[in-house]
């Protein structure tokens, strides 16, 4: 086990993720747009044969499908450094010309990257040849191992794989579809930005890019819908006399809700720290029947992140509201019931404290 | 002590700056001097002087990501930890610091 978080591979698939994320909403939008108005994603725009609305969406498809090749590149290079960008490239390629989509594209990154590594440590030249390491040593060396790995051993048993996943989701009957949503709007719902969330994040965002756009899609509704949630409860706990923040948490809301508005969840962690277990209890609640509501009517954005810009993006954006109203309901009407009331006394009292942090994990804790 | 690392989250708009606040302010009440570098989604913010790293005592990288520019810090005494902790645990994330400063002197 320690060898293994030694490796870091959630960190390298983070990074490549944090590069992906603009990419992928910034195509989004173009081919959202594109297909909204009729426009056509093609292989090849033809002079004088296409509009607008075609050019908008080719762009938006042809980013959409160099995904493997841009999360292969960012693994590699987080693991080998610079190295490793030209060989994640060539590789994220080979795994898209054999049909292995984004699995392909990650597990070619960390081929990628190791086997760059291993030939920067491993293989010594003479001083002379050290300019032909970076240039031509490892990329051809790495490109050459890695991508015949991928087109002949490993990429075809990725690319069945990947079409039985995308199938059985595509094919999910309404009752898996509302437990799907469930789970995924649950477990989305209990850390708030956290590593869970960022871990089924993966997941979904690896469905999106096969074409699979329900699962993200529930997961930032719920997201979105939170820290909104949280700002309903103030009014809501009003309406029975019931004062359920503190004039720092207050102020901490107007904030957290139009960030809240625009995907960012983490703007509620300050009011959460002060009272984990009953957050927790109403966003995942909240969470839960938010994702089963975007998954059972099907909402599908084509962006992976933008909070209420996500709306216009989808088929029927009717859906998405669905499921934020009644995330942001449940979440709110939860965290009314739940939370207890807060006396004037303890309202002017300030919870600053050390004492009220969470242990630091050793395990998280690295000296280097 | 003079303190200086860097905050890099996966999205890059959210945590990293949190965390970069957060810890500033923990810095800053435990009387150190401290200054830390953010790596968003809109690039390298705040970023370290040379002279502000030449004179560190100690570096703190509060990354979920990789963080650029680490060849910066060789020689020097780094910490690593992933933001979320600089986000819940600041001030503790601090003591630790200094521990871990007393502990090798």
């Amino acid at each position: 086990m320690g060898k293994i978080k030694e490796l870091n591979l959630k960190g390298h698939l983070l990074t490549a993720i944090s590069f992906l994320i603009p990419i992928v909403c910034g195509a989004g939008f173009l081919i959202a747009i594109g297909m909204g108005f009729g426009g056509l994603s093609q292989g090849q725009l033809v002079q004088g044969e296409f509009e607008i609305w075609d050019a908008l969406a080719t762009m938006g498809g042809a980013a959409l499908g160099l995904l493997p090749i841009v999360i292969a590149t960012g693994i590699s290079y987080s693991i080998a450094d610079k190295p490793g960008i030209a060989p994640g490239f060539i590789i994220g390629l080979a795994a898209n010309a054999i049909g292995a989509g984004f699995i392909g594209g990650i597990l070619g990154g960390f081929l990628s990257g190791y086997l760059a590594l291993a030939i920067l440590k491993h293989l010594k030249v003479p001083k002379w040849a050290k300019g032909l390491m970076p240039t031509l040593i490892i990329p051809f060396f790495t490109s050459i191992i890695g991508g015949l790995i991928m087109i002949y051993l490993i990429g075809s048993p990725i690319a069945a794989f990947t079409s039985l996943l995308t199938g059985a989701l595509n094919n999910l009957g309404s009752t898996s579809l509302l437990a799907f949503g469930g789970v995924v709007g649950l477990l989305s719902g209990i850390d708030y930005g956290g590593p869970i969330n960022k871990t089924v994040f993966a997941f979904v965002l690896t469905m999106q890019a096969e074409g699979v756009n329900e699962p993200i899609t529930a997961l930032q509704l719920v997201n979105t819908a939170t820290p909104i949630g949280f700002g309903l409860a103030y009014f809501i706990a009003k309406m029975f006399r019931k004062n359920i923040y503190t004039p720092i948490e207050t102020e901490a809301l107007k904030s957290a809700v139009p960030m809240g508005a625009i995907n960012i969840v983490e703007g509620v962690i300050p009011i959460v720290m002060n009272n984990i277990v009953r957050c927790l209890i109403a966003t995942a609640v909240g969470g839960a029947a938010g994702g089963a509501v975007s998954m059972s009517l099907g909402a599908d954005a084509t962006v992976p992140f933008g909070g209420l810009l996500m709306l216009p993006t989808m088929t029927n954006p009717w859906t998405g509201v669905a499921a934020l109203v009644v995330n942001i309901l449940v979440t709110g009407f939860t965290l009314a019931l739940i939370m207890k009331h807060k006396t004037q006394e303890e309202i002017s009292l300030k919870t600053d404290d050390d004492d009220e942090e969470d242990d630091i994990d050793l395990d998280d804790f690295k000296v280097i | 002590m003079k303190i200086i690392g860097v905050a890099a989250c996966t999205v890059g708009i959210a945590h990293t700056y949190i965390a970069q606040e957060k810890l500033e302010n923990a810095g800053k009440k435990a009387g150190h001097e401290i200054s830390i570098e953010t790596q968003g989604t809109i690039g390298t913010e705040n970023e370290l002087s040379a002279k502000q790293i030449q004179e560190a005592d100690i570096v703190i990288l509060a990354a979920d990501v990789k963080v650029s520019g680490r060849d910066r810090f060789e020689g020097k005494r780094v910490i690593q930890v992933p933001t979320e902790v600089a986000v819940k645990s600041p001030n503790k994330l601090i003591k630790k610091v200094e521990e871990v400063m007393a502990q090798k002197q």
